[in-house]
């Protein structure tokens, strides 16, 4: 299989990690989390949290020093997440996915004045790629950016699905510009055939342009995660775009890459506490738990801890050169076995949850259901892992 | 071992199991396997764990072992080469053996070929004895006896040799409770990546497979529901090999007790998903896979007895499931 070294890695030196999740913990000693008010949206609690940690420089570990990281490596940040799960705090901030796209796509003069902002949290992005007629087929977007004789463009257009949009500032857009491409082009696998994937182009978008309306759209656990984007006229400076014109499709190839891997998002922590949370809850009820519970629980641990090895064998090898490339739909498959499992073995631990008593848990089964379709669905994940990295033969009835 | 160093033992492995794999169950005969022992032998990887500090890694010698299972050989390289000389290493560290022990020997399991249970026994296995003299038995309490392989014991697993033994046998040593805890992980580790590496390989047999064989006038690959079912295959295969590897990796790095938590992770993620991917291979190589003379059956049948080796999925589960010891996660977690 492509993508996989076969031979010894490096995970790091574990005394120098340690020494990092000692201060680590010293400084969360004296920086204890903060509460979540009653009525505080959880994009509100987390904001706040993620300028907490970066007060601590616990932010950005592997982003270069000159855009207002630490400068070291993956396997740093990797320990900051663990001891965060361990500790019942919110995860890193999820960002990392959007500072790759940067790094490898923005200009020095870009890199220099965006990172530190979204590092620091003064600017919150989110990401507006779906729209209503194109989800997995991402290459159908009839978005346009329209460039004027000026030099800027015009965009118009709708998306969908932009998580969290009603509380950022910054929104990574793709837009087209150059001709729509023929229908059916795409095949999921995001492979880069004709036209279409050079058509595309990516912008930094100020939520607060004239001609920008962001209406929250209710999610299947209650809470307003995701938005409606409609963009009339709205007006975007050459300077605002991302790249050259037609970079649209490798940088969102970038961000999704980065965006699968467990660790690039930050949910490791979470799992791993909800593990914990499982297996405590069973040693207190031993001998009185439904059969096969016990081991259902035991998977989930199996598979968390797995996602955990799995998440740092891939930082590992990218740490001796490989980029974040179409292996990553494997680590997105691994980590949305882990979350469905997870979650539903807590539904049958925590049966109380569906009888209105308590609802962490029955809201996170609802989001845990979403894994297999944000980020690209599972099918898309497959068609990529047997085109991109088993080269099975394309179906020519398309 | 310096990189070069890996990658030159490696390779010469991997031309031997090409030379000396068994294409169908009907070449293992007594004396292509002795052959093939010989052979091994030659390649000199028996000091890999002899020596202290060993002159290969827990990761560079799981590594190996993948290499080993990646095609079907009937040749002893985990019980002779890595397991018994390991723990001699182990038990020469805290003492000497007491008395001198076979001059080749491998390692003896409990007759259902798991880690000897609290119960004192008095039969066991002596494993993987292609060109043995004799195997070491560990007790759930750490003392290491050295038994006499007898007459043959039936296995699944047609590849492997596997004789009846004596658990009363003369006593060579006590391992120290985190040697103990140290033998284990690494016999864990060591099993998985055979494991491991015949998982990966089947799975690429039956991808190769589906980009040759046609039907209805095209490659069987180029459907979704076959490339579906290769992708989970796929990704099965490499969940095993992350948590192996980094199960070996800890062993190297971490102290024992974390390192046995990562090989038994490992291990009940291969006991699962091997067996899983290779159903799926073998689905995708249709009626051909049923028959004798193919080689699925020589990797279910090791993936099979494999899953039952050293621990099950029944007995590592709710090991795991048990909450961690650490006091600052229990409080977390309980809030
Ligand atoms: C909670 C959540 C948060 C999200 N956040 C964002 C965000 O912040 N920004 C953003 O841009 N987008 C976001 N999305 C959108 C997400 O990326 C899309 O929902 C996803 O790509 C699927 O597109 P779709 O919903 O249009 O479904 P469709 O593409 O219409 O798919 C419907 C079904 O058909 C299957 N299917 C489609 N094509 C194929 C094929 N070629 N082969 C096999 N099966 C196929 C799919 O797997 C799926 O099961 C989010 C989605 C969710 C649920």
């Amino acid at each position: 299989m492509t993508g996989t070294t076969d031979v010894p890695l490096d995970f790091g030196d574990p005394a120098d990690l340690e020494r990092l999740r000692q201060d680590f913990r010293t400084w969360l000693a004296d920086h204890p989390l903060p509460e979540r008010g009653a009525d505080e949206p959880l994009p509100l609690f987390l904001h706040r949290w993620h300028r907490q940690l970066h007060s601590g420089g616990w932010v950005g570990l592997d982003v270069p020093q000159e855009y207002g990281g630490r400068g070291l490596t993956a396997l740093h940040q990797v320990a900051v997440s663990d001891e965060l799960g361990a500790r019942g705090a919110p995860g890193v901030p999820r960002i990392g996915y959007l500072a790759h796209a940067l790094l490898r796509f923005g200009s020095e003069e870009q890199r220099r004045r965006l990172l530190p902002r979204m590092l620091r949290g003064d600017d919150v992005w989110c990401q507006g790629f779906s729209e209503p007629g194109a989800g997995s087929d991402l290459v159908g977007m009839s978005t346009g950016a329209e460039r004027r004789p000026e030099g800027h463009y015009v965009v118009n257009g709708q998306k969908l699905w932009t998580s969290y949009a009603q509380y950022s500032r910054l929104c990574l857009l793709l837009a087209r510009t150059g001709l729509p491409p023929a229908p059916g082009s795409a095949d999921g696998a995001g492979t880069p055939a004709a036209s279409p994937h050079t058509s595309i182009s990516a912008f930094v978008l100020p939520l607060d342009r004239p001609g920008v309306t962001v209406r929250p759209l209710r999610a299947a656990n209650g809470d307003d995660e995701f938005c409606e984007l409609f963009l009339d006229d709205v007006r975007l400076e050459e300077s605002e775009r991302i790249g050259s014109e037609g970079d649209g499709w490798p940088l969102a190839m970038t961000t999704v890459a980065y965006e699968r891997n467990a660790l690039d998002t930050g949910h490791l922590s979470k799992y791993g506490l909800l593990v914990e949370r499982l297996r405590r809850a069973a040693d207190e009820r031993r001998g009185t738990l439904a059969d096969g519970l016990l081991s259902d629980i035991g998977r989930c641990a199996v598979d968390y801890q797995v996602l955990v090895a799995h998440a740092r064998r891939r930082t590992a090898e990218r740490l001796a050169g490989q980029g974040a490339g179409p292996e990553s739909s494997v680590d997105k498959l691994l980590m949305t076995r882990a979350e469905q499992r997870l979650y539903e073995t807590a539904l049958k631990v925590f049966p109380e949850e569906l009888y209105g008593e308590g609802a962490d848990v029955l809201s996170d089964y609802f989001y845990s259901r979403a894994a297999s379709v944000y980020g690209g669905t599972s099918q898309i994940q497959r068609n990529i892992i047997a085109k991109r990295l088993l080269s099975l033969p394309a179906d020519r009835r398309a | 071992m310096e990189r070069e160093e890996f990658t030159l033992v490696r390779d010469m492995l991997r031309s031997f199991a090409t030379r000396f794999r068994a294409d169908s169950p009907d070449d293992v005969e007594p004396s292509t396997r002795a052959t093939a022992q010989r052979a091994l032998d030659e390649l000199g990887l028996t000091d890999l764990r002899r020596t202290s500090p060993p002159a290969a890694t827990v990761q560079e010698c799981a590594l190996l072992a993948e290499e080993h299972g990646r095609q079907p050989l009937t040749t002893s390289l985990l019980g002779t080469v890595l397991l018994a000389p390991e723990l001699l290493r182990l038990l020469a560290a805290d003492e000497r053996p007491e008395s001198p022990h076979g001059a080749r020997p491998t390692i003896a399991l409990a007759r259902d070929l798991r880690f000897p249970g609290s119960a004192a026994a008095t039969n066991c296995v002596a494993w993987d004895c292609e060109g043995a003299d004799g195997a070491l038995y560990v007790d759930a309490e750490g003392g290491v006896t050295h038994v006499e392989p007898g007459p043959p014991a039936p296995t699944a697993d047609l590849l492997r040799g596997v004789r009846r033994a004596s658990a009363a046998g003369r006593p060579v040593g006590r391992l120290t409770p985190q040697a103990h805890q140290r033998w284990q992980a690494y016999a864990l580790v060591v099993v998985a990546s055979e494991l491991v590496g015949a998982a990966r390989s089947f799975v690429e047999q039956s991808v190769a497979y589906a980009r040759e064989r046609h039907q209805y006038g095209r490659p069987i690959g180029s459907f979704q529901a076959v490339q579906h079912l290769l992708a989970d295959a796929s990704a099965l295969a490499e969940a095993c090999t992350s948590a192996t590897r980094y199960a070996a990796w800890s062993l190297d790095n971490e102290p024992p007790d974390r390192a046995l938590t990562a090989a038994r992770v490992a291990k009940a993620e291969v006991n699962a998903s091997a067996v899983e991917a290779v159903y799926a291979g073998m689905q995708v190589f249709g009626g051909i896979a049923q028959t004798w003379e193919h080689v699925a059956h020589l990797y279910l049948r090791r993936i099979l007895v494999g899953a039952t080796l050293l621990a099950t999925t029944a007995d590592l589960l709710p090991a795991l499931a048990a909450p961690e010891a650490d006091p600052t996660i229990a409080r977390e977690a309980t809030r």
